[in-house]
């Protein structure tokens, strides 16, 4: 799983690469619009070692602001998985919230939190959150009647069984978003710093565009590629197991 | 009744002509596409003045006037075409050059850069540039003004580790809340609206200008590409010197008010009086004496940026800038 996550982003890149280059060729443009092989070459081998440390800064922030949203989408869409009125004001209160872009709302957490590590963690977290709510929503909200009538009509039924019924039933769904939230949360992080953090990828990125330097950004955009392929590779293995666990021998001793 | 009956015809008749003669007067224009370095402000007064009164047009040409930004880069539309001219920053030129752009440069719009350090005028004063040592700076790390104040800095024989630098971003907030003393901004636009705000706090600013310290970093120029200049001269000289007009006019104070009405029909966000001292702050940056020439090109500034450039590292060798300046005078 990790390895062909990370030699499909490499044919992935190779493919964009090869495209640039080709327009660059056919269009005869300079160096300076899009930078030749050598060029970017050059610029990979220079700012290699320190686009990495970048990215890694912005893997830990994104790490821990999927881990809050994770959280935190798991905490609301439990409570809101009741068709009751409270759980019906959580749900419309979630849904509308999303619909703020959290760019518009990115300068009010700078001017608010300053530009360090509690506005890039806020602002990833919230990327990463809207979109992993709706599904555990969805879930959650959605009773699996089969298994779920048989302990309602035993009396055995407790909200903690409720939710372990619906989270197994539904758990190639859940592991596949929370792998998905990487990129988000990673998204998040690099649009944080893009907007006005003071470390990390994407304030390199910005940085790099300023100067017009479009080599600097490609060897920014492989290494976060490399480094998301890596995090997300590791993350869908952590779910292969996980169902694996659950979903042999040990089916049902959870519940 | 009788009238009437001939007079519809007749009517018809002068419409069309007038259609035809308006589709004629449309067809002779040639339509060009000029990029802005920025969004639509008092700070290109000129570029919008040319637009609104017929500058332009009056010289035979149509053209789309486009808000800039950090994305969108005026050399590089120049060589995929989608821009005729543009504006863009000396650094800007000497990078493009640098990676083999063919770009030339037709006009120095400000003969100042507005690129400056605003700070109060209880701090202590900035007379020489030792007097940097150990300031709390704003810095805006990849622009302009980091380039700059590196170079006044080498001047003074210090480094970044003698002064507190702050990296810079859209809001002033470090600066008001004074955990900042010198703050970088644009003198003719957020400076004006920073001074302003200061001065209703009863605090009063100094603006220190690198220029005054011997650090002559030039600013926005307007450019087009190396072919449009060599293949087509006379396109070139119209633009330009409907452009230059324009400009001239503008930073008449004679036509403060048109030029205030025409800014305002693009900038509706900020208010009047904030636009007439930004217009007062651009006036003094591209006429700064009676006797300048609107958009003349200042070689040895334009040398000096290319040397610190080199210096600093952000080119690889020599471009020889100089080389790629035009004025009008070469274009007739």
């Amino acid at each position: 799983m990790l390895f062909r996550r990370i030699y499909q982003f490499m044919i992935v890149y190779a493919v964009f690469l090869a495209i640039l280059l080709m327009v660059k060729k056919g269009l005869s443009l300079s160096d300076y619009v899009i930078p030749g092989l050598p060029l970017i070459l050059e610029t990979a081998v220079q700012m290699s070692a320190g686009f990495f440390t970048d990215v890694m800064d912005t893997l830990s922030v994104a790490i821990l602001g999927q881990g809050i949203s994770i959280f935190l989408a798991f905490f609301v869409g439990i409570l809101g998985r009741k068709s009751s009125w409270a759980g019906s004001m959580i749900r419309v209160t979630a849904y509308n919230i999303q619909a703020y872009p959290i760019v518009a709302l990115a300068p009010i957490i700078f001017i608010l939190l300053g530009d360090g590590f509690l506005s890039r963690l806020l602002i990833a977290a919230m990327i990463c959150y809207f979109p992993l709510l709706l599904s555990v929503l969805g879930v959650m909200a959605a009773p699996v009647e089969d298994i779920e009538h048989f302990y309602i009509a035993t009396g055995r039924m407790r909200w903690q069984l409720e939710v372990k019924i619906r989270a197994f039933e539904n758990l190639s769904k859940l592991t596949t978003v929370i792998a998905g939230s990487a990129t988000l949360a990673m998204a998040g992080t690099i649009v944080a710093e893009f907007i006005a953090a003071n470390a990390g990828i994407g304030y390199s990125i910005r940085i790099a565009l300023y100067q017009s330097n479009l080599a600097a950004i490609l060897t920014a955009l492989f290494m976060i590629g490399i480094v998301i392929s890596v995090y997300q590779g590791i993350l869908e293995t952590l779910g292969e197991m996980v169902k694996a666990k659950w979903g042999s021998e040990n089916k049902g001793k959870l519940l | 009744m009788k009238h009437a009956k001939i007079l519809g015809p007749v009517l018809g008749l002068i419409v069309c002509i007038c259609i035809a003669g308006v589709s004629d007067s449309r067809a002779e224009q040639i339509s060009l596409n000029y990029r802005l370095k920025w969004l639509f402000n008092t700070s290109v007064a000129g570029d919008i003045f040319a637009m609104e009164k017929g500058f332009f047009a009056a010289a035979g040409l149509d053209v789309t006037v486009k808000e800039g930004s950090p994305e969108k880069d005026a050399i590089k539309e120049l060589e995929l075409g989608y821009a005729d001219f543009g504006v863009a920053s000396a650094d800007q030129v000497i990078r493009a050059l640098d990676k083999g752009a063919d770009v030339v440069v037709l006009a120095q719009i400000f003969q100042t850069n507005p690129m400056q350090w605003i700070y109060r005028d209880d701090q202590k004063q900035i007379n020489r540039l030792s007097d940097l040592k150990g300031c709390r700076m704003g810095i805006t790390y990849g622009g302009n003004d980091e380039t700059i104040m590196k170079t006044m800095l080498a001047k003074a024989g210090l480094t970044l580790k003698d002064v507190q630098v702050t990296g810079v971003r859209f809001d002033f907030t470090p600066f008001l809340k004074k955990q900042v003393t010198l703050w970088p901004v644009y003198r003719n636009s957020q400076g004006v609206i920073l001074a302003g705000q200061l001065a209703k706090e009863g605090e009063s600013v100094r603006f220190f200008n690198p220029a005054d310290f011997g650090v002559d970093f030039v600013a926005n120029s307007v450019v087009t590409s190396g072919k449009m200049a060599a293949g087509h001269p006379d396109l070139v000289r119209q633009f330009l010197s409907a452009l230059l007009d324009a400009w001239g006019a503008a930073m008449d104070p004679a036509n403060q008010e048109q030029v205030l009405a025409a800014v305002k029909k693009y900038d509706k966000g900020t208010q009047g009086e904030v636009q007439k001292a930004q217009l007062d702050a651009t006036r003094d940056l591209v006429k700064p004496h009676p006797d300048t020439a609107v958009g003349q090109i200042r070689r040895k500034a334009w040398a000096q940026t290319e040397a610190i450039m080199l210096e600093q590292g952000m080119i690889k060798q020599p471009v020889h800038v100089t080389s790629r300046l035009r004025d009008l005078a070469s274009f007739q």
